[in-house]
């Protein structure tokens, strides 16, 4: 099913195998799973899920440096991530306890899923993805590191070594909801992440990401800039449902529908309201 | 009341668990034969298509194949897959390998080979030539006018009108409906519809055929059914039936899909072609598209009342989708009436009528509920939209109108297996009760007196009622053997399958209760042709009552034959002695034996004999449990997610005989019925493939997507029943779907009448009403 797995003894030697043509691998639980569907053939796995840069887990004045390889149950136990409330509730939604315990932060990034959950919580916080090649290394802004479903900006012998994730600036509250068939191991059929900040009950600015409505995660720009100065109540917001909708491009597919998609899309607006009305 | 019990009503300690939780191999692949050859099946990739030839000379080549089977060197004998009993009442439709295929996964040769992966290499080296004919995927398309024929073989038995894809028609009037209904005070109707359900047992259908030492076909299989199976087999491959065995061991569920005779012939076929002992197992994929599923359905409901709510008129539609083959078509159509309008016994005038058709997609069959699960769905919304018009709190209007001790429905002997049924009188029921305490618990008058709003989160609470039966009755047979030792202790053997629900350990409380022994004194084996007495097998709710009353017969006989050993070594009469504690006690003289000394005396001392008993118990009558279902749902307006709060269920199955293992089968039947209701969903392609054969694609419900189900177990006592048990497997589904519907209504004002109610649908037609 697929070629030989080898254990590269540092980072060099793994560029060297991803430049040869090998598939990293860390968590597998994507990868085995698209090989087991005969979506992928990888000629030569390169085992990158121990390589020590790419475990680091390091605070620093700027912000949390998390090695790609660490997984998310490591990631929802570890102290370091408690200044980062909305990683940890996207986190905690993605799968099952035992695929948590095996994916990886990397993992779900490169997969550039447009349901990927912890996503939502790298775009709210304009995360910079890390990246090793034969030519050196270099950053890029997860959006710019995202390019479309399954596609990223990963160049040919590259591989995703760590996430930095800048602090920041004051107390927002933090809030994510996932829509899907079930409760349980479930995919996305629309999700909404939010970083907001209010003096009292008014927004004075705000973040919003959604997952599964277009080709990459969306940040509705237009609908953050309307929030700032409106207060944080279901009546306020009423007339930016539309705007919202309008501003993602979801498609059919086997878990739902284009026009449920972006109907539920604007509504969710309204749930976000109604949470921070509700806070106390 | 009872003398105090030491078997019956207790929770013991299951048979089988000690066993099963430490990972002993006990089920039916656990088996390692030496020499074991893999069967792969090759399914069509078409839906409805002529074989215009097969070549299977390069597959013939691949290193390792042993046989390749196909309809060009095998023979054609007609029958069905139904597990039941003779005369099967289902359409002899399907042959082993046949010159038609009829739907997306139907088989078109087998193999086998020494390995899984020669096996596969040989399946896509098979040259399948195939002349694809119009594909027929919906039932109003079977039915037009000019519809291509799917059943068009000459040879094809029991098909009510093959011309017309009709694989089977009831109509069954009692009175004059449509008469009443036009005079009725108050009318409703409404139509409920469920698609392709599947069962979702953990462990795939799986069978070894291999050959015991003096040459005798062994199938070591997970059935519900060993006995049908053992017939069925020996028939289609023209066998001795004398040199078939057939064995079930542990099962991982079956739920009716194992009431089908699918991969045993199969596997018996390549055995014997080889020589060889042969492994059969369907992957998941092959499970979803090529075992069975439930009938999808659209069942409609016409209700008259007069002005308190007594219902006097009951016209009652279904239009069932059996697919490809006709195997349980009959049968369960009938079911949608039979098991569903004696519930509301007062109406005089009732109609039941609906066919079965042919479509060109995966073959449905038995389903736990059979039936009466699509047939409840749209009784009990129906009753929800006649309690609104009435004004009436749904609960009055189930009591006006519900069947009591002591009462009777023409259907009972009106609709019976497929043919005319046996008229019966109600001879326990809780039902009143179970409204009483499932509603206490509930919270019911307050929760629909005020709904609770939570900004877009609407609050609703809904009811349902339904029943069931226990077993089928003139039919189902069950017999039991029951031997004591020289130690004391007692084997028990029975034809009963077990296929975890518990029923072993059952049948032995019940032995232990007559013999008045600890549970652990009994050894049970259970479902092997060559040892056990015949048994229907695991389906139609009956273990508990058919089976159950076998043993309690041979209980009786096998005490009775203990005392009389007894009264021959204390030289007493039989009527001063007692069998109690493991000993039989003078209560004249005081003196004692233990059921060891008795034991002993029998088998080597004197009066030599075997103290044994084989009994037999033929349904007279199908029990009916009842239940009344709560459900309590909070629904997203915003996104039209219904979130499941609260499941009550409150059951009256008679006396339980091990109420954990009662609890266990209503939970697991309402989980089941919760799937159905909100997740689950097999869909297809325009071509008729299934494109979501797997549990990443196709969602049953988990442990996070249900609160507790409440159950309530409601004591009864059935007279019929042994120690006063009705049977429990089934009823437990009916309830989910119209309870969760009429939630949805009282919290919403939308009526979902199409299954599942997933957030999509759900948002739609929140928007269609505003």
């Amino acid at each position: 099913m697929f070629g030989p797995i080898v254990k590269p003894k540092d980072l060099r030697e793994a560029v060297q195998r991803v430049a040869e043509g090998g598939r990293p691998l860390a968590g597998g639980t994507d990868l085995f799973v698209r090989i087991r569907k005969g979506l992928e053939k990888p000629g030569m796995l390169v085992y990158v899920g121990e390589l020590p840069e790419l475990g680091v887990l390091r605070a620093t004045r700027e912000g949390l440096e998390i090695g790609a390889a660490r997984t998310h149950s490591e990631l929802l136990e570890s102290p370091l991530t408690e200044p980062f409330p909305i990683l940890r509730k996207t986190l905690g939604t993605i799968a099952s306890p035992a695929l948590r315990a095996m994916g990886t932060l990397g993992g779900n990034l490169v997969n550039a899923s447009p349901a990927g959950d912890s996503l939502v919580a790298l775009y709210l916080l304009e995360a910079q993805v890390r990246i090793v090649g034969p030519q050196g290394e270099r950053e890029l802004f997860v959006q710019e590191f995202i390019q479309g479903p399954g596609k990223t900006g990963l160049r040919p012998g590259e591989l995703v070594v760590s996430v930095f994730l800048p602090y920041v600036e004051g107390e927002p509250v933090s809030y994510f909801r996932k829509v899907g068939r079930r409760q349980a191991l479930y995919i996305s059929v629309v999700s909404l992440g939010a970083l907001v900040w209010l003096d009292g009950e008014k927004i004075t600015k705000a973040r919003l990401a959604l997952g599964s409505v277009a080709p990459t995660v969306v940040r509705p720009r237009a609908v953050e800039e309307a929030l700032v100065g409106r207060l944080a109540h279901v009546e306020a917001v009423q007339d930016l449902v539309s705007l919202l909708s309008s501003l993602v491009q979801p498609i059919s597919d086997l878990r739902a529908s284009a026009d449920y998609r972006r109907k539920v899309s604007g509504n969710l607006l309204l749930d976000l309201a109604l949470f921070l009305q509700n806070r106390k | 009341m009872e003398a105090q019990r030491i078997a019956v009503g207790k929770s013991v300690l299951k048979l089988d668990a000690l066993a099963l939780a430490t990972g002993q191999p006990k089920f039916t692949l656990d088996l390692d034969v030496p020499g074991c050859l893999v069967g792969k099946i090759l399914p069509s990739p078409h839906a409805h298509a002529e074989i215009v030839s097969i070549d299977t000379g390069e597959a013939e080549k691949v290193p390792g194949v042993r046989a390749i089977l196909h309809f060009g060197n095998t023979e054609r004998i007609p029958y069905t897959t139904a597990g039941q009993g003779w005369p099967e009442p289902s359409p002899y439709d399907t042959v082993l390998f046949d010159r038609k295929v009829r739907f997306v996964g139907d088989r078109v040769a087998a193999v086998a080979a020494e390995t899984e992966e020669a096996a596969e290499q040989a399946l896509a080296k098979i040259k399948v030539e195939y002349k694809v004919l119009p594909a027929v995927l919906t039932i109003e398309k079977a039915l037009a006018g000019g519809a291509p024929v799917i059943h068009d073989e000459a040879d094809c038995e029991g098909v009510y009108d093959p011309k017309h894809n009709i694989a089977a028609a009831v109509d069954i009037p009692v009175g004059d409906v449509a008469k009443a209904l036009a005079k009725a005070t108050h009318r409703v109707e409404v139509s409920c519809e469920i698609p392709y359900f599947q069962h979702a047992a953990l462990e795939p259908h799986c069978v070894i055929a291999y050959f015991d030492e003096d040459g005798r076909l062994v199938l070591r299989t997970a059935t519900q059914v060993p006995f049908h199976v053992r017939r069925i087999v020996a028939r289609v491959l023209r066998l001795d039936p004398k040199q078939v065995r057939v064995i079930k061991p542990r099962i991982g569920g079956g739920f009716g899909s194992k009431q089908e005779v699918i991969l045993e012939p199969i596997a018996a076929a390549l055995a014997l072609r080889t020589g060889r002992p042969v492994k059969l197992a369907y992957s998941r994929e092959e499970v979803f598209v090529a075992s069975r599923t439930r009938h999808p359905m659209k069942v409609t409901v016409q209700l008259g009342a007069d002005e308190r709510g007594v219902v006097q008129a009951l016209d009652m539609e279904a239009l069932s989708n059996t697919g490809a083959y006709g195997t349980h078509s009959l049968t369960v159509l009938s079911n949608v009436g039979s098991k569903t309008l004696p519930l509301y016994n007062k109406a005089q005038h009732l109609r039941f009528h609906g066919k079965a058709v042919y479509t060109n997609l995966p073959v449905a069959g038995a389903y736990r509920g059979y039936g009466a699960t699509q047939g409840y769905f749209a009784l009990e919304v129906a009753m929800d939209m006649l309690a609104e018009k009435l004004g009436m709190d749904p609960l009055e209007l189930r009591l006006r109108n519900h069947i009591r001790a002591g009462e009777t429905s023409p259907i009972f002997e009106k609709i019976g297996e497929g043919r005319e049924g046996k008229a019966q009188v109600v001879r326990s029921c809780q039902l009143e009760e179970c409204l009483r305490l499932g509603a206490e618990r509930i919270g019911w008058y307050d929760k629909r007196r005020s709904p609770r709003r939570e900004g877009p989160w609407a609050y609703g609470v809904g009811l349902a009622c339904a029943m069931q039966g226990s077993g089928i009755t003139g039919i189902d047979m069950a017999a039991a053997t029951l031997v004591m030792q020289d130690d004391g202790t007692f084997r028990l053997l029975v034809g009963a399958t077990d296929i975890g629900t518990g029923s072993d350990t059952i049948l032995a409380q019940i032995a232990a209760e007559v013999l008045s022994v600890p549970v652990d004194k009994i050894f049970v084996y259970s479902s092997d042709t060559d040892f056990t007495p015949f048994d229907t097998g695991a389906y139609a709710s009956s273990t508990t009552y058919v089976s159950g009353n076998a043993v309690l017969k041979a209980a009786q006989e096998v005490r009775n034959q203990i005392l009389e050993v007894a009264a021959q070594a204390l030289a007493e009469p039989v009527d001063h002695l007692e069998l109690a504690s493991g000993r039989v006690v003078s209560s004249k003289t005081g003196k004692a034996l233990t059921l060891q000394e008795i034991g002993h005396r029998a088998i080597y001392v004197v009066h030599q004999r075997q103290i044994a008993a084989t009994a037999s118990f033929t349904c007279p009558e199908s029990p009916p449990p009842f239940a009344a279902f709560f459900a309590e749902v909070a629904v997203d307006t915003e996104t039209g997610v219904v979130r499941l709060e609260r499941f009550v269920a409150a059951v009256d199955c008679g006396v339980a005989i091990h109420p954990k293992l009662a609890e266990g089968q209503v939970e697991g039947a309402v989980v089941q019925g919760i799937g159905h209701a909100l997740y689950e969903e097999m869909h297809f392609s325009p071509n008729g493939r299934c494109t979501n054969p797997n549990f990443f694609d196709y969602k049953v419900p988990y442990a996070l997507d249900v609160p507790p189900i409440e159950t309530i177990l409601v004591p009864s006592h059935e007279p019929t029943g042994p120690f006063g048990a009705k049977s429990v497997g089934e009823v437990g589904i009916n309830g989910p779907l119209p309870a969760i519907s009429n939630a949805i209504y009282q919290a919403t004002g939308v009526r979902l009448t199409r299954a599942p109610f997933g957030p999509q649908r759900l948002l739609g037609a929140l928007k269609g009403r505003r």
